[in-house]
């Protein structure tokens, strides 16, 4: 009796999250997207266009650059990578070289948030160095963490998270009295807010787009057409990198 | 005592070859791929002696905490006639089926800085748990209960009352029962629920990175410290799945002879 109930618990739950992501169009023709976590935002808008564009439909696995370039080494099967750090497209092993790469097609840089209430009463950058707020950022190694790391040097950080996606939702959960995230996600989540007006800063971070099968070129292509460089653009990404652009 | 030896029917034996070769190839794995002639040197860094004195001290706490919540808990479930029992075995079996991460995220919305007795917690003891070793502790807490639980009452259950009756009519009060009949039968079944439960703790690893956070010597435990090398450092991730494999062994070994009954 009791497997029964915890059988039911189980596939109730299976019910309720595992419809979603397979459309009706069926599998064939979807083009697999590993999207590193700081487009999150922004690729639904771009699955759109490119389908308006007579794209098929895209299968998106959003993650962090690192672990998505960690699983592509493993052999995880995609069509296009985008990720925030180009330098990880020497790592993916000689197995799995990129058939086309484009450098950049956008970029970000990094800002400090806090939750819309401000609840720690942050000011400016001295309260970066405070003890008494609970800090959050990338960790280093990823892409946010490294450019966190660039630009701030040694903080006090309360936890180290694998992905700005993380970061992001301990300042909407009200968690975290500051965090080091990107521009783009201050822009897009409402309940975070830019904890003191500065003009945009590098170190940004430059995203690069790897296509892993012939197929992934075409959406390399579109990456570079009028229509997702516009939604890139609403969604707050810059075009291109100040000179002095991470590497 | 001499048995005639049970015959085991030779399918059966195939499958359970089966079994072994399919637990014990990803070890085998591990070890082959393991980088043993720089091990001194990843295993002396800072980084991992970090993060195993983290992954002790919040195991071994948590496990010392599931003894004294879990104890009485499966004792009230196999012994006590409540309401809803069903119910409440369920519930306490939750986090055993629930994906950690899962755990992690309702933990937050109950005791985290704005959750439901998590802002009281804030407001009026100035207690804050995501992002503190003891917050590393409630979620391995959280996710090793169950196995200390069932391990116990299962026990309990197979013991029968019979000899607590007996005591009871013959005049020993409940506390005595419990002291001096209860509890030294329980001992073998709450040493392996123990084992289970440590091991569970030790193991853990999204409920605590989803409600303690990250945080070198603090809440980076073994878990969390291997998932993030294995994205940079994968020869440092492997290492530090030699570590977590060795303390497991080490903990499990001794205790699976004389607290499993291992015939």
């Amino acid at each position: 009796m009791r497997l029964v109930v915890v059988a039911l618990f189980i596939v109730g739950l299976l019910a309720t999250t595992n419809c979603s992501p397979a459309g009706a169009d069926g599998n064939e023709n979807r083009l697999t997207v590993f999207v590193a976590s700081s487009l999150t935002d922004v690729i639904g808008d771009l699955a759109t266009a490119w389908e308006a564009a007579g794209g098929s439909g895209l299968l998106e696995v959003v993650g962090g650059s690192n672990h998505l370039a960690a699983q592509l080494r493993d052999g995880a099967p995609a069509d296009v990578f985008l990720t925030a750090d180009a330098a990880l497209f020497d790592v993916l092993g000689p197995d799995r070289i990129p058939v086309a790469v484009l450098g950049q097609f956008a970029s970000n840089h990094l800002v400090a948030a806090v939750p819309i209430d401000d609840p720690a009463g942050i000011r400016g950058p001295a309260d970066l160095r405070r003890t008494d707020t609970i800090l959050v950022a990338c960790v280093t190694g990823v892409p946010c963490g490294d450019a966190t790391f660039q630009r701030y040097g040694d903080l006090p950080i309360d936890s180290y998270e694998p992905s700005v996606r993380a970061v992001v939702t301990r300042l909407a959960l009200g968690e975290a009295d500051l965090g080091i995230v990107y521009a783009t996600d201050v822009a897009a989540e409402p309940r975070i807010t830019a904890a003191w007006d500065e003009p945009p800063t590098c170190p940004c971070v430059t995203y690069a787009a790897a296509a892993m099968t012939d197929n992934g070129t075409k959406f390399l292509d579109f990456l570079e057409t009028d229509q997702a460089r516009d939604v890139l653009a609403t969604h707050g990404f810059n075009r291109e990198a100040a000179p002095s652009g991470s590497s | 005592m001499s048995r005639v030896p049970t015959r085991a029917p030779r399918p059966l034996l195939v499958v359970a070859v089966l079994g072994i070769a399919f637990l014990a190839l990803p070890v085998v794995g591990l070890l082959q791929r393991a980088p043993w002639s720089s091990l001194d040197d990843l295993l002396g860094r800072r980084a991992v002696l970090d993060a195993l004195r983290v992954s002790l001290t919040v195991s071994v706490i948590a496990a010392g905490i599931v003894v004294v919540l879990g104890t009485p808990l499966a004792w009230m479930l196999a012994r006590v006639d409540i309401p809803l029992r069903r119910l409440v075995r369920a519930l306490v079996i939750l986090p055993m089926v629930l994906p950690p991460v899962v755990g992690g995220t309702a933990l937050l919305f109950a005791l985290g800085r704005r959750g439901l007795v998590g802002q009281w917690l804030d407001r009026w003891f100035d207690i804050t748990l995501p992002f503190t070793m003891t917050g590393a502790v409630v979620a391995a807490t959280f996710v090793a209960l169950p196995f200390y639980v069932m391990t116990v009452e299962g026990a309990l259950r197979t013991m029968g009352d019979d000899l607590e009756q007996m005591a009871g009519t013959l005049g020993a009060p409940p506390l005595t029962v419990l002291r001096r009949i209860t509890l030294p039968r329980l001992l073998p079944a709450m040493g392996a629920g123990l084992a289970l439960a440590w091991a569970r703790a030790l193991g853990e690893f999204g409920a605590t990175i989803t409600f303690a956070g990250n945080l070198p010597g603090r809440t980076r435990t073994l878990p969390l410290a291997t998932f993030q090398a294995l994205e940079s450092d994968p020869e440092a991730a492997l290492a530090l799945s030699l570590v977590l494999l060795a303390v497991s062994l080490v903990v499990l070994l001794p205790t699976r002879d004389r607290w499993l009954p291992t015939r």
